[in-house]
């Protein structure tokens, strides 16, 4: 948080970028008491503390509107973009995890690891604008910018989940034919289970684990995405907001953002680390 | 990975021989391709003033929009057309290659060196210095990078040092967590008990006999770490907090296209083909030197 604030102010003026160019020298004073910049940096440091603690996040330089104002109109749609990405993600990279493992050195499971080869090497904003180029300027199926639509949805969301699904997909073919090269799927096998319930009860349960535990880092990775898709599909989420406020120096927005996110983060880490003790009873925290 | 008796379905025959033939030669296919790919990027990167045809930086008007050789239209004296400002796309290409390198290196240098200082110091030490390196590198791995990098930006601006810093800020949390669980497995090895009975201080036992141990490991992430420090790097180029216009980088370029895309899609083309093919190459000679180097980091 006080690197946060530190590296703001280092940032230079922001009634540089405020004032036009006939105001007078006293009126430039008067901007900067009103805004508060005329304060030395603790005091300033003082009063940003104090309204937290008071759930103010302040108000944005530039524009007039509170900065918890911003975030209750943005974060509500950086939401509507993350999540069905995240489930879409996590579906498919089970999904297709599970048939690479279990079919393993067929067309399916090379499939699978091209595709994973793929999506970790193209960068997400250039795969975004390519698929705008082809959907949007050459066939004219689907929207570009904007979220008024259900169709509105379909890019942004497909290209979120384009650059979230390879890593958990590899993860998920790795920890899965680590499990069914185990001593209990053996077991389970000899005793003449069907392949169904081999794989859906014995393998896929513990192979839930390890990916479990990267889910806190995949949702940093959703963050990082969503500045980049809803920069290029023009969506009104946190990450455009924060990029705008970025090239504007408008630092509580950033400021205020960044520490929403960082809480946002840690409580998704907290909620993992509870679902992790959950489903893997081994490392269920010890009562003392 | 597996053998024989765990996937019941595959036939014996295929275990005994190894690999077959045709598997041999992709195999070293995933070597010789990369590896090709990624000597021509440091060669022109080098070069770049020699092999460049025209000034990355200098356009011209009347040429603007250019299309690229094998296009209707096109000529060969842009083979991959201009840009929106008549600026060559090969030459922006050639002298984006020199910015993606250095920052990557550079980055993966740092990184590693506080890194794998902090992973064999947490595994070696334990205890409180190892709880608390750990928690901070937890908390650096879940953290989004990108918010930080937009911080930095703001903060001192966008600009070649500000990436280097944005990327190295989180980057050293990756090898700090493997690092740790290497030293920590030496840590209770013969040839570590034997140094600390013959009265070795800590200090020099992680510097004489952990830390080249762990070498091997940290050569593996290093290379893994090209592909993504290339992708992030481009990343916040095109985000416009990387490098600052005019000096050429492949995302700033990908930018650059952005709303030319219904007349001149090939400006934002060309640099992602770009960066998706060097990050795949790194990518693939990563995996090729962990196979040869430590096998035992294949999950990974």
């Amino acid at each position: 948080m006080v690197l946060v604030f530190l590296l703001l102010r280092a940032s230079g003026d922001p009634t540089v970028l405020l004032r036009s160019p006939n105001m007078t020298e006293e009126q430039v004073v008067l901007l900067q008491h009103n805004l508060g910049l005329d304060r030395s940096y603790p005091e300033q440091f003082w009063i940003f503390i104090k309204d937290l603690a008071h759930g103010n996040l302040g108000a944005s330089l530039l524009k007039p509107q509170t900065v918890s104002e911003m975030i209750g109109v943005a974060l509500p749609n950086t939401l509507k973009l993350g999540i069905p990405s995240f489930f879409i993600s996590m579906l498919l990279a089970f999904l297709l995890g599970v048939l690479a493992a279990t079919q393993r050195d067929t067309i399916w499971d090379n499939g699978v690891k091209f595709l994973a080869v793929l999506g970790q090497a193209l960068p997400g904003f250039w795969v975004a604008i390519m698929a705008m180029l082809i959907f949007y300027q050459n066939l004219g199926w689907l929207p570009a910018g904007g979220m008024a639509t259900p169709a509105h949805y379909v890019l942004p969301v497909a290209t979120e989940v384009f650059f979230l699904m390879p890593g958990m997909m590899r993860l998920v073919r790795s920890t899965m034919l680590d499990v069914l090269d185990s001593e209990y799927i053996k077991l389970a096998r000899i005793k003449g289970l069907p392949e169904r319930i081999v794989i859906l009860k014995h393998a896929l349960r513990n192979a839930l684990i390890t990916p479990l535990t990267t889910l806190g880092m995949l949702f940093a990775m959703i963050i990082g995405g969503a500045v980049v898709v809803e920069q290029i599909f023009n969506w009104p989420g946190m990450g455009r907001l924060a990029i705008e406020a970025t090239y504007a120096r408008d630092y509580p927005v950033v400021q205020a953002i960044v520490l929403v996110v960082s809480v946002i983060v840690l409580g998704v880490n907290l909620l993992v680390d509870i679902t992790y003790a959950y489903v893997d009873p081994q490392i269920r925290y010890q009562k003392t | 990975m597996s053998n024989a008796i765990t996937n019941l379905r595959i036939k014996p025959a295929q275990k005994i021989s190894g690999l077959s033939r045709g598997a041999r030669i992709l195999r070293n296919l995933t070597f010789i391709v990369p590896m090709t790919v990624m000597v021509i990027l440091v060669l022109t990167a080098i070069f770049a003033p020699l092999l460049a045809p025209y000034d990355p930086t200098e356009g011209n008007m009347l040429e603007r929009r250019a299309r690229p050789v094998f296009m209707e239209g096109g000529s060969t004296k842009h083979l991959l057309g201009t840009d929106h400002l008549g600026r060559d796309i090969l030459s922006r290409l050639i002298y984006g290659g020199r910015v993606s390198l250095s920052v990557s290196l550079l980055v993966i240098f740092i990184t590693a060196a506080v890194g794998s200082t902090l992973g064999i110091t947490a595994g070696y030490l334990g205890g409180r210095i190892e709880g608390f390196i750990m928690r901070v590198t937890d908390v650096a791995l879940s953290f989004p990078g990108l918010l930080l990098a937009i911080l930095l930006a703001v903060g001192i601006g966008p600009g070649f040092w500000t990436v280097v810093i944005a990327l190295s800020m989180l980057g050293w949390a990756g090898y700090s967590r493997m690092i740790r669980g290497e030293a920590l497995r030496l840590r209770d090895s013969d040839f570590v008990a034997q140094a600390r009975i013959i009265g070795s201080s800590p200090l020099r036992i992680m510097i004489k006999h952990i830390f080249p141990n762990v070498v091997n490991s940290l050569v593996v992430i290093m290379t893994l770490a090209v592909g993504l420090m290339i992708l992030a790097e481009s990343t916040l180029s095109y985000l416009g907090i990387g490098i600052p216009a005019p000096i050429s980088s492949w995302g700033s370029m990908v930018a650059d296209g952005r709303n030319d895309l219904d007349r001149a899609w090939w400006i934002s083309f060309f640099p992602g083909v770009a960066i998706g093919l060097v990050v795949l190459s790194g990518n693939f000679l990563g995996d090729w030197i962990r196979d040869k180097m430590d096998p035992r980091l294949r999950r990974l």
